[in-house]
Formats: structure tokens, sequence, C-alpha cells
């Protein structure tokens, strides 16, 4: 499947132990999140009702008349499962671990303010200010975060290796032309065109699509910087006489940069994209806490931030959460980057270790 | 002339369109430059010929027209406020969260958090509404004044001491150019431009300190309209042309009151500060001397809500606003160490004020929301009862109507739907929507969802439109909150391109509620009606007007301008319950919720007279009687360092308090 060199390279990956244990858990981290709803969910796993058995988990809405309720609302399922286990008919209901959704307000006591973490609660990482569990908040927001990041550097690196590689390919007029309008629009600050871009989208948008447009907003900004390692890298590469040989035997330019150029400068590629992802929780995340990322009520690790150090002294469990979060995803990310640095450098005996 | 001022409480914050501010004020020093070169203009003689072409409004005669059977008064039975012990002198430290985007007083921008420190609370009228008592008048800028209710008119005698803060004498001639002023339309100001020119009729000139101001109607608060017009220093604005709004944009406009900005105090982005006018005209003035006390206030730029708290614990700043139950309950608990050593002093104290008409305003021009069952359905499903509760834990009552706490001229009874999920169904579904979509949502047969944006300016409230949110999804309705910084949300507003509005709007202390300025048609729509009455089909949504329900109704339209016209107490009041009601019917406002108090924490060497404030108060810096007490403050600062306690003090003041039940 690979060639033999980078066979050899990923086995010496794995061989450094903390960045093929940093890949391990956050493959489980990102594996987990695809499951959320399972985990962390105020709707049930299993309802067994009248011998009938859901599954509301995944499939439209239950109205609480469809368990003998009297509203026609989502089912309360938590309520649902007290109510069973008192009327001990053969009717109950399975809760997933964590029994909330991260958009409701809810409170044992009679107001909504941040309540410090309580396993009797399940309340696990304790409530915010306004009554909606952390842990939640913070699966969801981390889950967003992630494949945000995944999405993002997918679409930079994308762009960028392709411009990047065909700019030093061709060179000439057109790597002229294109250096220049990188540095024009390189120098529009990002920031504030999303905070521009934002101010003005009209509020119907739906969630998708306003995550969809940040994402969008933000791989137009970000890719040019990509350019610059992938233009010096391929005008290294195509002097090079393998490259001369491809031609020779009549390769055309699109299989020479992408079968001949591109696999020979994949560790420039592989090594910056650890980067490009803490890059992008960062952003995210800033923005979020800026006010200027996801709207309210999105569970997003920017927003958790900002009000745990609003809330410094009197709620300090949602800045402990929320940083140490972070501190985690950022960190794994960067053991990985590091690893694979280290794997994909062609000159093993360095002193960087 | 506060209706249009938008509460802008904890907005939160655009660099970048400071930075914008920035390089366009560079750009209007320029031009000022510019303009220097070319001579300045002088509008001298546009403004006499102004005068002189509306001659039935301007009047010019001499003190023998006087009318004999005048009884003045001089409002020196009314007792004095704010304390003799009062100290004066010392710097007060306060924040803003915005730094003011210009320090003119009217046109673009002008409307900000900033104004009242420059304007409302500070500048002189001929005279003031009493705070303990919004019904009698205690001089300002007159010595005497007298009405006529057969001539519809108020004689105004004005001081001869009287002097702007730059010196020049304030005249009769700066009245009768408020009324060029506020007319011209370079101000860049429709409100004003409509009120000066519908809402008065005459203003006579009799010599430079007597005047004479008449109206079209006879109202019952005929005083607060004319004796509450304040001068416009007409020497200050000799450049008023069609370049105003960038001429004008960081100049301070000359005082009658007690602060002025001097331009060494801009350092923009970062603070500006308030000084004490250099031997004040009004500072022996009873009602007046003891009050303004600091000889400088200064605003420091913090933009996060979090930091200024922080700031203040510190003793940076001398007060915070505690009204929100997290800082009052939580943050700065009685049990903190500064409260309960008595560093810091928290104050409750039940005032008596139109409220803030806190609440869902309802585009009712948009699809969907144009029909009145949505409406209904949409009242029915906000749950503010359970944001009271909850989230404000009980501190708050629910509004009524945007006409609340008028005494005579709020109706009795009328009283607000209430949340409640199969009403708010069964109306939605009056209105086609009657099946729910997968996530719960109801769309109607054409596939549409019952889904609007819920637009807001108040960051800090975010929390209680989440729990809308979630409670309106119970009744089939989706909500998609819009935080936006404030000015963004109010220009989408004042544009009438929302579609459900959470704002307020501050309201004054008026004797009757305004309906015209939100719910007339001539403010919803260019001409909404046909000349045979029935809807015009073409007309357009007018913006820049506060009738954000665009609320157009013929028989609301007739009611307002007979509420406009009338001069009978009994029949406004009847007319204004009936307006009441039918705007109730209309159910464009969902009201939301209000606080008959307000609260505050200062340090304690920020004194207050006893009693703290006034009936009418709106907030305790409003009327400017607190003072420092600067040996106090060292003494403070000492003890802090040392760990010396003091008497903590924790008072409320409830000798204004209403009957909570008859909802003020």
């Amino acid at each position: 499947m690979f060639n033999p060199q980078t066979q050899k390279k990923l086995n010496r990956f794995c061989q450094i132990k903390l960045g093929y244990g940093s890949l391990i858990i956050l493959t489980f981290i990102l594996l987990v999140s695809l499951l959320a709803e399972l985990l962390v969910n105020n709707r049930a796993l299993i309802v067994k009702y009248e011998g009938t058995f859901f599954l509301p988990t995944y499939t439209a809405f239950h109205p609480g008349t469809d368990f003998g309720l009297d509203y026609s609302y989502e089912t309360n399922y938590r309520e649902l499962q007290k109510k069973f286990s008192n009327q001990q008919d053969g009717n109950w209901v399975l809760m997933p671990l964590v029994p909330f959704s991260p958009n409701e307000n809810h409170t044992s006591g009679s107001q909504f303010k941040a309540t410090a973490p309580s396993f009797e609660q399940k309340h696990f990482l304790g409530t915010d200010t306004t009554s909606r569990d952390i842990l939640a908040r913070l699966v969801y927001g981390t889950r967003i975060a992630l494949f945000f990041a995944l999405g993002f550097t997918f679409c930079v690196y994308l762009i960028g290796v392709s411009i990047g590689c065909m700019m030093g390919y061709f060179g000439g007029v057109y790597d002229l032309i294109f250096q220049r309008l990188i540095e024009i629009w390189s120098n529009i600050p990002f920031l504030y065109m999303v905070i521009i871009v934002f101010s003005v989208v009209p509020g119907d948008f739906d969630m998708t699509s306003r995550i969809g447009l940040l994402l969008l907003v933000m791989v137009l900004f970000s890719w040019t910087s990509m350019t610059y390692f992938m233009r010096t890298e391929t005008y290294k590469q195509k002097s090079r006489d393998y490259v001369a040989a491809a031609r020779i035997m009549g390769a055309s330019h699109s299989r020479i940069i992408f079968h001949h150029i591109l696999p020979n400068i994949l560790s420039t590629l592989i090594t910056l994209m650890p980067f490009t992802i803490v890059g992008a929780i960062t952003a995210i995340t800033a923005l979020d806490f800026l006010g200027f990322g996801l709207p309210p009520p999105t569970p997003s690790l920017g927003e958790l931030l900002k009000q745990g150090t609003a809330n410094l002294r009197t709620a300090p469990w949602i800045i402990i959460t929320a940083f140490s979060t972070l501190i985690l995803l950022l960190a794994l990310i960067t053991f990985i980057g590091e690893a694979l640095r280290e794997a994909f450098d062609p000159k093993k005996f360095t002193a960087y270790r | 002339m506060l209706k249009g001022l938008l509460k802008l409480n904890l907005p939160s914050h655009l660099s970048l369109l400071l930075l914008l501010l920035i390089s366009a004020c560079s750009d209007s020093s320029d031009t000022e430059k510019s303009h220097d070169a070319n001579k300045t203009p002088d509008n001298t003689a546009e403004v006499k010929a102004y005068y002189a072409a509306n001659s039935s409004f301007f009047s010019f005669k001499n003190l023998s027209d006087l009318p004999d059977d005048l009884v003045w008064e001089n409002g020196s039975e009314l007792a004095e406020f704010g304390s003799p012990n009062a100290i004066k002198g010392g710097t007060q430290y306060n924040s803003l969260q915005d730094f003011p985007r210009t320090l003119r007083q009217v046109g673009p921008d002008s409307n900000g958090s900033f104004r009242r420190w420059i304007l409302d609370d500070v500048s002189m009228s001929a005279a003031q509404a009493h705070p303990n008592n919004s019904n009698q008048f205690f001089p300002g800028l007159a010595t005497q004044w007298a009405v006529s209710s057969k001539r519809k008119t108020t004689y105004i005698k004005l001081n001869p001491l009287a002097r702007w803060s730059d010196g020049e004498k304030v005249t009769a001639d700066d009245y009768l150019f408020s009324f060029f002023f506020y007319r011209s339309t370079d101000i860049v100001a429709p409100w004003y431009n409509n009120w000066y020119s519908t809402m008065y009729t005459n203003i006579t000139k009799y010599n430079d300190y007597t005047i004479s101001i008449s109206i079209p109607n006879v109202k019952p608060d005929m005083y607060a309209r004319t004796l509450s017009l304040s001068p416009t220093p007409q020497h200050f604005y000799k450049e008023l042309g069609g370049d105003f709004v960038e001429r004008y944009q960081w100049r301070f406009v000359p005082t009658t009151g007690a602060y002025q900005v001097k331009p060494s105090d801009i350092k923009k982005g970062r603070s500006i500060t308030l000084s004490k006018v250099e031997n004040w005209w009004a500072k022996d003035l009873s009602f007046w001397r003891y009050r303004f006390n600091p000889d400088r206030i200064q605003f420091n730029i913090i933009r996060d809500n979090a930091k200024v708290f922080e700031s203040f614990l510190r003793g940076d700043l001398d007060q915070f606003g505690l009204n929100l139950a997290e800082y009052w309950y939580d943050k700065l608990a009685d049990d903190h160490e500064s409260v309960a050593k008595g560093y810091i002093h928290k104050t409750t104290f039940y005032n008596q004020h139109p409220r803030p008409t806190y609440g869902l305003w309802i585009n009712s021009s948009k699809p969907i929301l144009d029909q009145k069952e949505v409406r209904i359905g949409i009242n029915h499903a906000a749950n503010w009862a359970l944001v009271i509760e909850k989230y404000f834990r009980a501190d708050y009552e629910r509004l009524r109507s945007t006409a609340d706490g008028y005494g005579d001229f709020t109706h009795p009874t009328l009283t607000t739907r209430q949340f409640d999920i199969e009403l708010a169904l069964k109306h939605f579904a009056l209105a086609g929507f009657t099946t729910r979509n997968e996530d719960g949502i109801l769309i109607n047969s054409d596939q549409q969802k019952l889904a609007f944006t819920l637009t807001t300016g108040y960051e800090a409230l975010k929390d209680v439109l989440t729990i809308l949110k979630e409670e309106a999804a119970k009744a089939g309705l989706e909500l998609r909150i819009e935080v936006l910084d404030s000015t963004a949300a109010w220009k989408k507003a004042q544009e009438k391109k929302h579609d459900i509005l959470f704002s307020a709007f501050g309201v004054g202390l008026e004797m009757y509620p305004r309906y015209w300025e939100t719910y007339h048609s001539v403010n919803a729509y260019d001409q909404a009606f046909l000349a045979d009455g029935s809807t015009n089909p073409d007309r357009k949504v007018k913006t820049q007007s506060n009738n954000l329900e665009l609320v157009a109704n013929p028989k609301i339209d007739a009611m307002i301008d007979q509420y406009r016209a009338s001069s009978d107490k009994q029949e406004m009041i009847s007319l204004a319950h009936k307006l009441d009601e039918a705007l109730y019917d209309y159910a464009s406002f969902s009201p939301g919720f209000k606080q008959s108090y307000f609260r505050t924490g200062n340090w304690r060497w920020i004194k207050y007279p006893e009693g703290f404030s006034q009936k009418h108060s709106s907030g305790p810096t409003q009327l400017f009687t607190y003072w420092i007490d600067q040996e106090m403050k060292k003494e403070t600062l000492e003890a802090r360092q040392s760990g010396l306690a003091f008497e903590p003090e924790i008072k409320v003041f409830d000798q204004y308090r209403q009957d909570r039940n008859r909802g003020s």
C-alpha cells in the first residue's frame, strides 16, 4: 500500500511513544465525539413502553403523547424515567450516561445559576451560569471545534497545495503573478474580515450554513501561507533528475505534480498539518470568545472560556474544565505533530529528540 | 426627549469599528483644516432671514406686550435636594463600555450611552421637573415663569447670570436659535425636525431675557413641553451647514451645566473626562448648589463587564451597578470580604419611574409575522415567567405594556398573555401551522417553518434569549438568536430588517406615555393607506423611525391623533387605555420584565445624602447628589492594606416603594 520509504517513516512514527499515544487518544476522542448523542443527550437510549421499544436518539422527535403524557412537545425522558420507575408496570427508560442536552437549562433548585460538579445531579462537571450542563456543552463544543478544524485543514491544504505546487512547477510569469496576488490577499486582516462578514450575514441562516460560512471565510483568508512552503519545495524538486525523466517519458503536468513531486514533499505537508489544526481550533475558540463565532446557544469552547473568565471567583469549575480541555486537545495535536516531524525527517540522527 | 434613546447597557464592542472611527475622525480634521483655509462659514444672516421668512412662528415684541394677567411662579416652595454637607472636589472614576462615537448631541451616533453625561443629566433647561414631584418644576435657566392656558403659551424670564461654559451669555436668542437648529435638515435627525416643527406654534422674544413659547394644543403637562426646552448656543453653531455631522463630530457643545469635556481630556479609545466648569454660573443657585460635587469624572473604556467589575473590586472604579442578580447575590454577596468589612456599601433604592420597555418587538411587516394569530402565538410561547423566576431570581416583575408606570394613564386591568403551550399551539394552528416536523418545529402546508430570527444588541442578556428559545421550542416555535454589537442591532432595527427584536426604550419621566413614535402608521410606512382608507399595496417600510413593530392601523392612528390633540386629561386617560387595549389586541409586543428599583454598590468614600436618592430618579448618579470624601478614601485604602474592618452597610430605601401587585 505504501512505498517502503513511507512505510519506514510510519514505523518510525509508531516507535515514538508520545506521538503515537497521542494519536490513539485523539482518534478515540474523535470516535467518541461522533457517538456523543449516545453518551450525552436528554433523549433516552431505549424506551420500552406498552411492549414496544423506542430508540429516540437519532429519530424524529417523540411528542409526550407517544408515551401517554399530556403534551405534544418533545418528551422529557428524565421525568418519564422517574414516572415509569414509580409506576412499575413493565415500562422503562434507559438514559445516556449524561442525561442532558447542551442547550437545556436544567436546575434542581429554583434558580438558573452556576452550580458546582455533582454526581448526584449527574452534572459531572457542574453547570454554567444558566444551569446548562458543562460536560454536555464541552463534548458537543469540542466535537464542533475538532471537525471544524479538520475540515478547515483539508480545504486549506487542497487550495494551498494545488496553487503552491503549480507556482513552483510552472514558475515564470505564472509564479510572479500569483506571488503578487497572494501578497496582496494575505495582507487583508483575517480576523477583521470574519467580523465584518458576520456582521452582515442575515440572521435567518441556519446553524449548518453559518458554520459553513465561517469555514469558508476562514479558509479564504488562510490558504495563502501554505503556498509559500509548497512553492519552494516544488521548486527544489522540479530541478531533480526524476522530474526531468518523467517529463521525457511524456508524463503530463498534473501527473508529475501529483504523482512524482507531491509524495516527495509529503514530509513538509504532514509536519505542518497539526499546527494548522491547532491554529484552526484556536481561531474558532478565539472568535467565540470575542462573540463573533457561532451564534448562541451553540456549545463552544470559546463561549465556555468566556463564561469562565467572567465568573472566575464564583464558578471556577467552568474555567478549569474549559481550559483543561483546550490544553489537552492542543497538547495532543502538538505531540502528534512533533512525532510526525521527527518520523518524516530524512536525517534520522539529528539532535532533535 | 429621551424617547429615542435606546438603553445601551453592557454593549459588546467592535474594536474594528473603533478603528474605522478613528480613521474617520482623522478625515474630519483634514476637512476642517481645508474649511478653515476657505474662511469659517457664518450663518447669522441665514438665521435672520429664516426668522423673517417664518414671522408667524418667530415673533419679536417688547416687554410692554406681555399680558398683565400672568401669575408668575418660581418653584421656590419646593424642597431642595442634595445635601448641604456635600464635600466638593475629587475625581470620580467611572467606566464606559464603548468610547463615545461622537460629542455631538444630535445626529447620527449621538444617541449613545454617554449622552446623558453631557446632555440629559447635566445640561440645564428653563425649569426642570422636581425629582420628588414630577408635576412641579424648580428653576434652572429661568427665574420665573407663567402659564396661560387660554393662550396655550408659557412665558419665561431667563436668569441674566446664566452663562455657557465658554463664558458667553445665555439669552433669548439661543432659545429662538433652537428652533432654527432642530428644524435644520443638516443635523440629520428627523425626529427632532418633526418634533420642533409640529409640537410648537410660536416663540416670542420680548427682550434678551424674556421669551414666550406656544404650543398647538393645551396639554395636561404643558409645563414639561415648554419649560424643559433647552437653549442652543447660537455662537457655537455659526458654522452649521451640510457638513455638520463631520464638522462637529468631536467638538464639545458649550453647556449651561456643571461639566464640560476639554479637548485635552478626550483620549480616543482610552478615556474621556468631564471636568467642572470653572466658576460655574449656577454653583450657588438653589436646587443646583449641593449637586455636581466631584471636580472631575473620568470614564475609562473597559469593554468587558467582568473586567469592569474586577476594576471596581480593586477600587479603581467608585461605583458599580448591581441590578443583575448574579452580581447582587453571587459575585458581590453580602459575605464578600469587601462588603463584610464595610469597604463597599450595597444599596437598594425603590424608585418610581416609567420602566424601560424590555420585551420582544415583533416586526409585523414580515411574512408570517403579519398574521395576528402568529403574533398571539408568539406571545403565548414566550416564557417570561420562567426567565423572571429562575434567571432574575424573582427580583423582577413582568412588564405589562409599553405604557407601564404612568399612573392613571396606565391601563388598570390589562394583563399580559401568559406562557401557555396549548394556547400558543391553538393560535399557530389558526394561522395554518398545524404539524410538527422531525425537530418538533411547526410547519404549514407550504412546508414553511415557524422560525424567526430573534435579534438583540444586549450581549449581557443573551442568556434570557436562550431560555426563551428552549421554551418556545415546546410550542413548536423556533427562535434563532442573533446577538449583535449594540450599534449594529439598533441599526438593523432602525432599518426595520429585524424579525423579532429584543430591546428596550429608555423612557424619560413624563406624565403620560407616547404612542405616536412607536405606533403611528406614518412611522411605519411611507403612505400606509390610500385616500379611500384602504391599505396601499405599494407602501414602503419607513426606516429610521421608532415604529419597530410596523403597526399601521387606521383606528389606532385616529386614536393617537386624537390623543395628541387632546387637552383634557380624562379624555387622554381613556384614550390611552383604549390604545393599550387595541395594541394588546394587535399583539406585536411581548412585554418582558421590569425592575421597580435600582441596586448599586459603591466604595464607602462615595457619600449619598440622606434618603439616598429621590422618588423619580432613574439611577444613583442621575441627580449628581453624591460626593467624594477624599479623607475617607485614603483611610479606606489604608484599612484595606492593614485588614482593618468597618461597619458593613447594606441598605434598602423603600420609602417610595409601591405596592408590588399594583404594577406601578
